[in-house]
Order: C-alpha cells, then structure tokens, then sequence
C-alpha cells in the first residue's frame, strides 16, 4: 500500500474536523477526495503530508509509519491552492529548490529542471519570474516543483480550484497524463465532482470528517450506498416508499428490488432514479420499462449536447420526495430527466417511464454505549449480541474527570472490549462533560443508547423515583432515541415483550419494538395488563388488535396476552418472568407530563424492579 | 498609471486650483523653507568654513557618536523586530495583544520621558541599577544608555513595516518550502526573508532616520558631555546655545544630507514594497 491512513482524527477546539477516516491508496494510483467545503478534504491531506499533526491516528507512507515525522522528511510532494510559487525565485530555481536543499549537482539539478519544464509543457521559460505568468502557468510550476526530487507521493489541494473552466480542463489532462508517466501515486483534494471524474482512478467521498464511500467514478454514480453520495453526486431524484413483496412501493407503482439488494420487508426503502433514467413519451408505452404516471414539463434547459427537463407529476401515496427539494408549500414529485439536445420537441404533458433506479443501502445502525460512572461496566456482552445481529457498528462512549482517569479507564476498558469480542468498537471519552450533554448532542443516526443503570446514591431517595439514580433518569427524560437499560444476566434475545396500554402513547414502542423484534428474529407477544380481566374492555381490545395489526404491517406476527394484575408494574414483571422475555419494551408514555421526570409511574416501577433488559421508547409521533 | 490618468480625467474646477494652492504654500512653508534656510546658513559663508566647523574633534566625535548609536540601534531593531513581528503574526499566545499594543509606546510617550525612564530604572538607587552593576555595566550618562535610549524610541518602525506584509504573505509559501524538504532556517532565509525584504528596508531606513535624529531621550540619559557623550543633534543643539551658528548650521546640513539620502532610499524601497 502507498498510502495508508489509519483511523485519522482531528479536531479545532470543539469542532471534530476529521472524524476517524482510514484510507488505502495503491502504487500509482490517482486517488481523489471529493467533498463539500469544511468537509475535512484538505485536513487529511495536510495531515498526511505532516504539516498538521492528528489528534489519533496513524499515516503510512509504503509501510513506513510517519506520523511523528516533519514533512521535510516525508519525502512528499504537495501542491497548494493558492500559487505558492516562490515569487522571488525565477521558474528554473523555483522547480531546483528541492534539489538545492538535498545539495543536488547543478549539472544533475539542471538536466532534471529542464526535463520536468519539458514534461509540464513549459519548456523554455526557466528564466521567467512567476509574475510574468499566467495562473495556469504557474500552477504547473508548483506541480514541476513538487515533483522535481522525485517523491514517491504526491498530494494537490483543489490545484486547480482558482483557475478559469478552461485552464483547468487543460490542466487535468497534462496532471493525469504526467502522474501517468511518472507512475506516481497521488491524492488530489476537491469539490468538483466533474474533476473527480475525470482524474480519480478511485474516489473517497467526505461529509463533515467522515469518509462515506470508496470507489470508482462508475460505481459511485450508479451504484451509491448512502443517501448522502447518491445527492452529491450527480443529479436525479431520491423516493422514499416502502419495501413490499419484493419492490419498492410508492402508492400503486411499485418497482421490483433487484436481488441481493439488502431492504427490510415492511421498511422505507430509499430510490435514486438518474435523469438519463428517466423515459419520456407522449404515449404511455407497454413493456418493460414501468409507467409512473402523466407530468407536466415545468423546466427545459439547454446545456450543449443534452437538454434538461423536469417533469412534476401528481402526488404518489406514501412516497415522500428527498432530491430535488420540492419548493416549500408545493406537494407532488419532482423528476430530471436529460434529452438529446436535437430529439423532437415534447408537448407539455408527457408520460414518465423508468428506464432503471438504484436501491440505496439502509443506513448501518449506530449503538451509542455509555459507560457512566455509575461503577457499575458497562453491558457489554449485550451489546456484542445486539451489534451481531443487527449488524451494527457500536461507539463506547466514557464520562472522565481527568486525563490520567482516561488512560487508566482506556487501558482496563481495552481488555474488557477484547474479552467481549468487540476490539472494534470505538471508545470516546469526554471530560468534564455530563452524559446528559451527550444524549443531546447523539446523532440521531443513533439507532439507541445502551447503558445500566447505576446503584442507588441518593441518601434520602425520592420516594417519586423509586431509588432510580439521577443521572439515568435525565438520560431517560433527554434521550431522543430508544434507551437500553440493561439488568439482570442476558444471554440470548430471542422473546421480546411489547407492554401497551389502551388510551396512551403506545403507538411508537409497538413499532419500535416491532421492528427491533423483527431484526433480531425474536418472538414478539403484545402485553396489556388490566386490573381484572373482564376490565379489559371494548377500549383495551380494540387497541390490542391495531397494535397487533401495526405489527403484522411491518411483517411481524405477535401473541397477545391480557394479564390481571392490581399493579400494572407488577403485572408486566410477572409477566416477562413466566414467558422467559429477554426483553421487555415499554414507552416513556408520558411526553407533556410537568413532572420533573417526564416518565410514567409505571414505566419508573417497571425500571426499579426489572430484573432482565428493559427498551425504553420516547413518545413521539412516528 | 490608471491613477494618473483618473486624476486628469475631469476638469479642475477654482476649489481645485485653491487646494492644490494651499498644498504647495504648507509644503514650501513647513519642508523646503527650512531646508533652504539650513543649506544657506551653513554655506553661505563659503566651503572652507563649513568644512573647518564640522571637521574639529568635538564636531567629528559627535558625528561618529550619531552613526555609531544609529546603525547599533538600527541592526538590534532589525533583529528583534523581525523575531517580534514574526512571533505576533504566526503565534497565538496569551497577551498578544497586549505586546502588540506596547510595541506602539515609543510611538506615544514624548522621547524626554523616555529617557527619564531609563534614568529612574538604571540612574542612582534605580530599580535595575544593582543588575547593571552585578554585570559591570554603567548605564547612565554612557554609551550603552544612549543607545537604549535610540533603540527605545526606533523600536516600533520595523514591527510596524514587517507585520502587514508576514500577515499578507501568509503560510503558504513557507508551508510548500517545508514540504520541498526545506528546514526552518532554510524556509526563513530563502522564502520568508525575500518575502519582507522590501518592507523590512522600508523599516530598516525609518528606524534609521529615527535614530539619527534623536535628540531629547538621548539628552536625558547622556548629558551631553562635549566630546564623549554628545551626539551630533545635541552637539548643533549646544553650539547654538553657544552661538556659534556656522558649526550649528553645518552640522544640521550634514544630518539633513544624511536623512536626504535615506528619504530617497526609502521611497525605493516603499515602492518595490508596494509593488509586490
């Protein structure tokens, strides 16, 4: 491997500029970073290069590890931005001034001089000086000049990004026919997608520090995983519907999935159609290229060799539009679509066909672990089993006081994470900062947060509490996401119980737990517990049946159970105890509660008493 | 020169010509009256005489004094104005502004006071006196006094001249010197140096110019002893207290010679700064 970035962080005060990036880059390859401003892009690049040094993480240079490294002893080459051509120098010392610092002969010196003016197209003007220059001009000086000691890797910052359009098409042609001939193995930094592809044998795109995918200018376009991606590059409208039967359904049209895409049965799914996918006819045509429906032509621009059209078509039931951004207050779907600039003018309505569409991947879900300093570890063997079969990534995060407390709860936390089998997890650790903050500023990409409750510490317990600690019951009130409480011994999750309540909140931990249940492959029962069972009305049983019918929606069959019991608290207990449940899932179920703690009564007995994992669901509107 | 040509393009209207009246009148008044005056003062007695009142030893002692605190104090600013004016554009550090902020006291505190400072720090039962003493060095109504004196009052002109440009000049070009393999050293002398040649000479010919013509903190500090301690501001100073015109006349004439040519040297430099 040439270049090789492992786990890449940095950060400017509070602000996570690179956000664990690891990259590989092979022998003579032309590998570009492509990312909006403030993406990170030039920070790993400056990083790699030594002139920044990275908060964690480490560069290789062919196998050599030379992160601690000046850049003057990385032998790399870099090219800037802005024209850092030395104004002072004329274009011959400029391209010797490496090779005068490594005491190179002046015969030698000059033979490679006039070689790299040559091969940059600038032969004869050794002797001008840069202001005598055109930007262009001096641009390939800064490239000669970088690549006159020969590195063995080169690094461009938007090289071209103060160019005109021109230039700079001239200009990536000569960099990538020279990065060719010399076989030097390159990095090149930008934000213009028409430059990555036209340079990158391979393509890392950034979004705010993270690398989201690699891959090649073709695969990347066609075949993008993220939502992110599949926007930044390229136009083209993204669908949200759902997953049925094997399509991906908006209302009544529904698209066939192609094998092997990954999709859960009942989930949204999420559909890029390219313009060039899009079909245009005045006649609806039979085949195989399905029919979305009639649309009017709003938009046609003519840009050379293709025309763009865009074509809004009536609302489709359940589908919810994400590219291009229908503008505010309008309803109906969007769609670009690109014409032969000489085809045939359209009437004003036509019909759209689907020449093709991509599926894009589900997000990988993110478990947030917290190990508070309660004592008490956190669960860690649970969260291998969670992050096993759902197939997510986890991030441990630690609450410490100083730096020493760090490296202690580090080294002891690595051994811990190496019997759980879980090496790979990230470990954070925050000082001085309270979990609360955490939980506020949690992704909500965070799938759930994962942490065991602490002992009881408070001398005179609120008898409102049920001797639950403070600090996760704030977590409980702030979380946005679903929150783990885990207790007792788990070894397998394979029961899942979903405790309702008629006339409440239930709907979002039915489907909370619902889906949860579905991915893990679990058994789900429906639970309500009544003071007496003849109690359990009309009311209780209508609920019981929209909650089982919200289940076998997204796929899941459930048993429903109604318990009697004089405390609802005690009732699910019982209950979790005699169906040997690995997890009991109840709602916060009290959202405009005054309360201090915003949480039902019962949902804080259920918690006290619990002796197996409890998910506990914040009500909101699904 | 599109300026030149801007500036011809309309018409002058009376207000115009009065302005350009008034300029010409201050400047004739206040710069070329004076010289004239000196020039006439000090050669209208004829060659010979001016050549005889600057050629006795009190008067050539005086001169030498000047040059010698002059250029001393000019390479200690150079030196410590480059290493200031590097240090507050490139490093970030608690009371940068309050450094940056001092730089300007010399600008702002009256040359007198200046000297009176040294002579409260370093004078009899002065603060630093027993340090001074400790390393043997005789401050006041001596040379290294005088010279902290004009070193103290010409501080500012090379920070000054050398900020804006290292501040304009950024990092690049020593980022890219650095990553062509060169060492600090290597980057400061071949790339940042040529870079604030222009505006360091402009400095450099203030500081000078500056120092040349101290008069009144170097007059606090030294005393101004004939022949030892007088330097050639307060060696004109005191041969008109003794009125003895011609030597007071040919003196400032050789100042003004002097100022004359760093003047010319400076609009050099200020315009290649300019330029770049």
């Amino acid at each position: 491997m040439s270049i090789a970035l492992e786990q890449i962080a940095k950060h400017f005060g509070r602000q996570v500029i690179v956000d664990r990036v690891s990259l590989e880059v092979r022998e003579g390859e032309l590998f570009v970073l492509l990312g909006a401003s403030g993406s990170g892009k030039s920070t790993i690049l400056r990083i790699t290069a030594g002139l920044l040094a990275p908060d964690h993480g480490r560069v290789l240079l062919h196998g050599r590890d030379v992160t601690g490294l000046p850049p003057q002893k990385r032998d790399v080459g870099f090219v800037f931005q802005n024209y850092t051509v030395f104004r002072h120098m004329t274009v011959a010392e400029n391209i010797e001034f490496g090779l005068k610092i490594r005491r190179v002969p002046a015969a030698e010196r000059r033979r490679r001089r006039d070689q790299l003016l040559d091969l940059v197209g600038l032969a004869g003007l050794g002797k001008r000086f840069p202001g005598q220059l055109s930007g262009g001009q001096l641009q390939r000086v800064a490239i000669a000049r970088a690549l006159a000691y020969e590195p063995k890797v080169l690094l461009l910052d938007e090289p071209f990004g103060a160019l005109d359009v021109k230039i700079r098409t001239q200009l990536r042609r000569s960099l990538k026919e020279i990065q060719r001939k010399l076989g030097v193995t390159a990095i090149l930094v930008t934000h213009d997608q028409e430059e990555a592809f036209e340079l990158a044998d391979r393509i890392g795109v950034l979004e705010r520090g993270r690398l989201l995918e690699v891959g090649t200018a073709e695969t990347l376009y066609a075949q993008p995983r993220s939502l992110s991606v599949a926007t930044f590059l390229g136009g083209g409208a993204v669908l949200t519907g759902r997953a049925e039967k094997g399509a991906a359904c908006f209302g009544e049209i529904c698209l066939p999935l192609p094998a092997g895409v990954p999709h859960y049965e009942g989930d949204r799914v999420q559909v890029l159609i390219r313009p060039e996918q899009v079909v245009l006819s005045e006649q609806r045509t039979e085949g195989s290229m399905p029919a979305i429906g009639r649309g009017l032509i709003t938009e046609q621009s003519f840009t050379g060799a293709l025309r763009r059209v865009r074509v809004r078509l009536a609302h489709l039931a359940a589908t919810r539009q994400i590219a291009p951004p229908l503008p505010f207050g309008e309803e109906g779907l969007l769609l670009d679509a690109v014409l032969p600039a000489d085809s045939a003018p359209l009437s004003r309505e036509v019909w759209v066909h689907l020449r093709g569409w991509h599926i894009l991947t589900p997000p990988a879900p993110r478990l947030m672990v917290l190990e508070t300093d309660s004592g008490l570890h956190a669960p860690l063997r649970l969260v291998r089993l969670l992050a096993d079969r759902l197939g997510a990534s986890a991030t441990l995060v630690a609450f410490v006081e100083t730096k020493e407390a760090a490296a202690t709860l580090r080294r002891t936390l690595k051994s811990r994470l190496r019997d759980a089998g879980l090496s790979d997890v990230e470990v954070r650790f925050q000082y001085h900062d309270s979990a609360i903050q955490t939980i506020r500023q949690a992704d909500p990409s965070h799938e759930m947060v994962i942490l065991a409750p602490g002992p009881r510490r408070l001398k005179v317990p609120d008898p409102r509490t049920h001797g639950l600690d403070p600090l996760t019951l704030r977590i409980l009130g702030e979380s946005e996401v679903p929150v783990l409480l885990v207790k007792g011994e788990t070894k397998s999750l394979s029961r899942v119980l979903i405790c309702t309540a008629a006339g409440e909140h239930g709907k979002t931990d039915v489907q909370v737990g619902g889906r949860l249940a579905r991915r893990l492959g679990a058994a789900v029962t429906l639970l309500y517990v009544a003071r007496r069972a003849a109690e359990a009305g009309p009311v209780a049983h209508a609920h019981l049946e929209r909650a089982a019918a919200t289940l076998r929606s997204i796929d899941v069959a459930s048993e429903v159970r109604v318990r009697e019991s004089d405390s609802p608290a005690a009732g699910i207990l019982a209950e979790a105890r005699e169906g040997n449940h690995d997890l009991v899932v109840l709602g916060v179920h009290d959202p405009g509660s005054r309360s201090f703690f915003k949480i039902h009564d019962v949902t804080l007995q259920v918690i006290a008493a619990a002796d197996r994992p409890l998910l506990i669901v914040p009500s909101r509107e699904a | 020169m599109p300026h030149a040509e801007a500036r011809q393009a309309k018409p002058r209207g009376p207000l115009e010509w009065l302005l350009i009246g008034v300029v010409v009148f201050y400047a004739a008044v206040l710069l070329v009256g004076p010289l004239a005056a000196i020039f006439w003062g000090s050669l209208s007695h004829g060659l010979g005489v001016f050549w005889r009142a600057i050629s006795v030893p009190n008067a050539r002692s005086a001169l030498w004094l000047t040059l010698l605190l002059g250029a001393s104090a000019t390479v200690i600013n150079t030196v410590f104005g480059v290493v200031v004016a590097w240090v507050l554009v490139r490093d970030e550090f608690r009371g940068r502004k309050l450094v940056n902020g001092l730089i300007d006291l010399p600008f702002a505190v009256s040359p007198v006071i200046a000297g009176l400072m040294l002579i409260l720090l370093f004078g009899r039962n002065g603060w630093l006196t027993p340090v001074a003493e400790a390393l043997g060095v005789k401050l006041v109504f001596s040379l290294p006094g005088m010279l902290l004196a004009t070193t103290f009052v010409s501080l500012p002109f090379v920070v000054r001249e050398v900020m804006p440009v290292l501040t304009y000049a950024g990092t690049h070009q020593e980022d890219a010197a650095c990553t062509l393999g060169a060492s600090s050293w290597q980057t400061f002398w071949h790339v940042t140096l040529p870079t604030i040649r222009w505006g360091l000479l402009y400095g450099i010919s203030l500081t000078l110019a500056r120092a040349l013509g101290e008069f009144g903190a170097v007059l606090v500090v030294s005393a101004g002893v004939s022949g030892l301690t007088e330097t050639a501001t307060l060696f004109i100073y005191r041969s008109l207290d003794d009125r003895n015109q011609v030597a007071a006349y040919s003196m400032a004439m050789v100042l003004a010679l002097i100022s004359f040519t760093i003047l010319l040297l400076m609009e050099l430099f200020k315009r290649r700064a300019d330029e770049q």
